[in-house]
């Protein structure tokens, strides 16, 4: 859950240094990666989807 | 970024730097130094003959009608001049200074396969000459656009036979040096340089490197079924036998997109090196530079549509690359806040790399915002193929791309040779080159707007004055890059010696650990990163 919250900030691009100390110490490179691709494939069908809703 | 423990020792065993001398140091070397000096070199030159194609081109567009080359010719100019700035003079620049910098920056000997660093720079050679002589071959050279669209690149002569043949040999050069790059930084860390320790420039490449190696094969995959259809009787893209032409745009773009934040992202890695280094500040946000730089790269594989909007695609189609290509502004928007808060309230100076840097920021904002403008599908069926996007991918790619080239190269330059290049000349380059860039290309804006299409060498009578302006402006820029030329030539021949670290704000381990010229083998003892 950590990664996946990294993962949102780090697209918004912000990210206070207190919680990106944290997850430096705590996140391994593996879950950011698999947090990374899970999270473009919902991006991916996040944007489908309102695409979709403004196509009906 | 990285402040080291131990300081290097400066006395080098030059002694180990055995070679053989004359041509056999650059035809077999393994040495990252050498095999970076040789791609330098070797873009440097593929730059100035895309240069001239260039000029050709905006000499003929000066006015209207036809006064100096064929429709043909130009055609073959408009395609080869592409091709050469983009895998001939780019894409070899940026690996030049991956080879060059990587392994100092991050304290390391050498790349991880030295030989095979070699046969990836030697196999760009063979590549741009048969591009090259395939200008003089019946038919002429590849007339098809840099995007090679059948069918019209089914129906050319033996120059697309060759242009294919050139691509392939790139794309094996590209991956192979990415795998040079991936396994060098994975592997060949000093200690203590954590991956988030990184300089950014070394984390663009990797990106970028991964980038290389997932889309180049799709590009070896388009262009060898484009060799198919024209040799071997398949009908991939002949829609006469039942293949579709839009699936190859489809294929080209899913490489092409991807493409442009290959050529971008070192970039960003350079600008990200020198802004700090002259506004004696430390990076603003540099996690979430590494952070935004990740998302772009993964974004840039859902867009390629954007290209694509006059094609023909479901309503939702468009709209989705329509969405999904102005959030990639999100990421990209970061990176210019991360640069310009990095110069908020620092002790600025601005030698010749400040204002490459501060100038690619300026004028790569206007690239993207023009970017964004093109991203809204209607407005995009308007401008499609007009001088608009013209003016905007030259706005990315030579303040983004080339501008950053040259600002790398002046900051390096002292690091490489041990020389000091000649600030003032530096800065004159500089404004010829921002003056003669934005003369030459906004006003393509302007003509794109009103109509103007691309890849014509004639015109209408009213697009004449801003065509004019464009090709004065093109020619100043054009000429203005001697100074570089000549600039680089006079310092690597000069007497002025460059300190070990001649920018008070450089902070990283080429600057803090080694010498100037750095020495033939940079790091043979790792240094150790706090």
């Amino acid at each position: 859950m950590d990664a996946f919250k990294a993962v949102f900030w780090s697209f918004f691009g912000v990210r206070k240094k207190a919680e990106y100390d944290k997850d430096a110490k705590q996140l391994t490179p593996q879950a950011v990666i698999a947090a990374g691709l899970v999270s473009a494939a919902v991006f991916v069908l996040v944007l489908f989807g309102i695409v979709k809703l403004v196509t009906r | 970024m990285s402040a080291a423990t131990h300081a290097q020792d400066h006395g080098h065993h030059d002694d180990h730097a055995h070679h053989p001398t004359g041509l056999k140091r650059w035809l077999f070397t393994t040495n990252h130094k050498d095999i970076g000096t040789l791609y330098l070199w070797f873009s440097l030159t593929m730059f100035f003959m895309g240069g001239v194609m260039a000029l050709l081109l905006r000499a003929e567009l000066f006015q209207p009608g036809l006064q100096l080359i064929n429709p043909e010719f130009f055609n073959s100019l408009t395609t080869v001049h592409g091709l050469v700035m983009v895998f001939g003079a780019i894409m070899p620049a940026w690996v030049g200074f991956a080879n060059w910098l990587i392994p100092m920056q991050i304290g390391a000997a050498d790349m991880a396969f030295p030989r095979m660093n070699n046969w990836s720079f030697w196999l760009v050679v063979p590549a741009a000459i048969l591009l090259v002589a395939s200008f003089f071959v019946p038919g002429g050279a590849a007339a098809s656009g840099w995007t090679l669209y059948p069918p019209l690149i089914i129906q050319q002569g033996i120059s697309i036979d060759m242009t294919i043949l050139a691509v392939h040999i790139l794309g094996a050069s590209s991956i192979m040096g990415s795998i040079n790059i991936i396994t060098t930084i994975l592997n060949l860390r000093a200690p203590g340089m954590t991956l988030m320790k990184m300089p950014l420039f070394v984390w663009t490449w990797l990106i970028t490197a991964y980038l290389l190696i997932a889309v180049m094969p799709v590009l070896a995959g388009a262009v060898t079924m484009l060799l198919t259809d024209r040799h071997f009787g398949t009908s991939f893209f002949n829609a006469a036998g039942g293949g579709d032409p839009t699936m190859f745009m489809h294929i080209f773009w899913f490489f092409g997109h991807p493409e442009v934040y290959i050529m971008i992202l070192p970039a960003f890695g350079v600008v990200s090196a020198i802004i700090p280094a002259f506004a004696r500040k430390p990076l603003f946000g540099y996690a979430s530079m590494v952070y935004a730089t990740a998302s772009i790269a993964i974004l840039s594989f859902i867009v390629w549509g954007h290209h694509m909007f006059t094609v023909g695609m479901p309503a939702a189609g468009n709209l989705f690359f329509m969405y999904a290509t102005m959030l990639i502004a999100v990421p990209t928007g970061v990176k210019i806040f991360n640069w310009i808060a990095t110069m908020w309230q620092g002790s600025m100076t601005f030698e010749t790399p400040m204002l490459f840097s501060i100038g690619f920021i300026c004028l790569f904002t206007i690239g993207g915002f023009s970017g964004l403008v093109l991203a809204i599908t209607p407005v995009d069926i308007t401008l499609h193929n007009t001088y608009y996007v013209v003016a905007h991918f030259h706005y990315v790619l030579v303040s983004g791309a080339l501008f950053t080239l040259f600002a790398g190269a002046y900051f390096w330059i002292p690091k490489f040779t041990g020389k000091m290049y000649n600030e003032s000349l530096g800065k004159l380059h500089f404004w010829l080159s921002v003056i003669g860039f934005n003369i030459a290309f906004f006003p393509q804006h302007f003509l794109g707007l009103a109509g103007m299409p691309r890849r014509i060498p004639d015109y209408a009578l009213q697009f004449a004055e801003w065509n004019m302006w464009s090709t004065i402006g093109a020619f100043i820029f054009g000429f203005s890059q001697l100074l570089f030329l000549y600039n680089m030539i006079e310092c690597i021949r000069s007497n002025r010696k460059a300190a070990d670290n001649p920018w008070e704000g450089a902070d990283t381990l080429e600057w803090t650990h080694l010498p100037s010229p750095a020495p033939y083998h940079s790091f043979e003892t790792a240094p150790v990163v706090k």
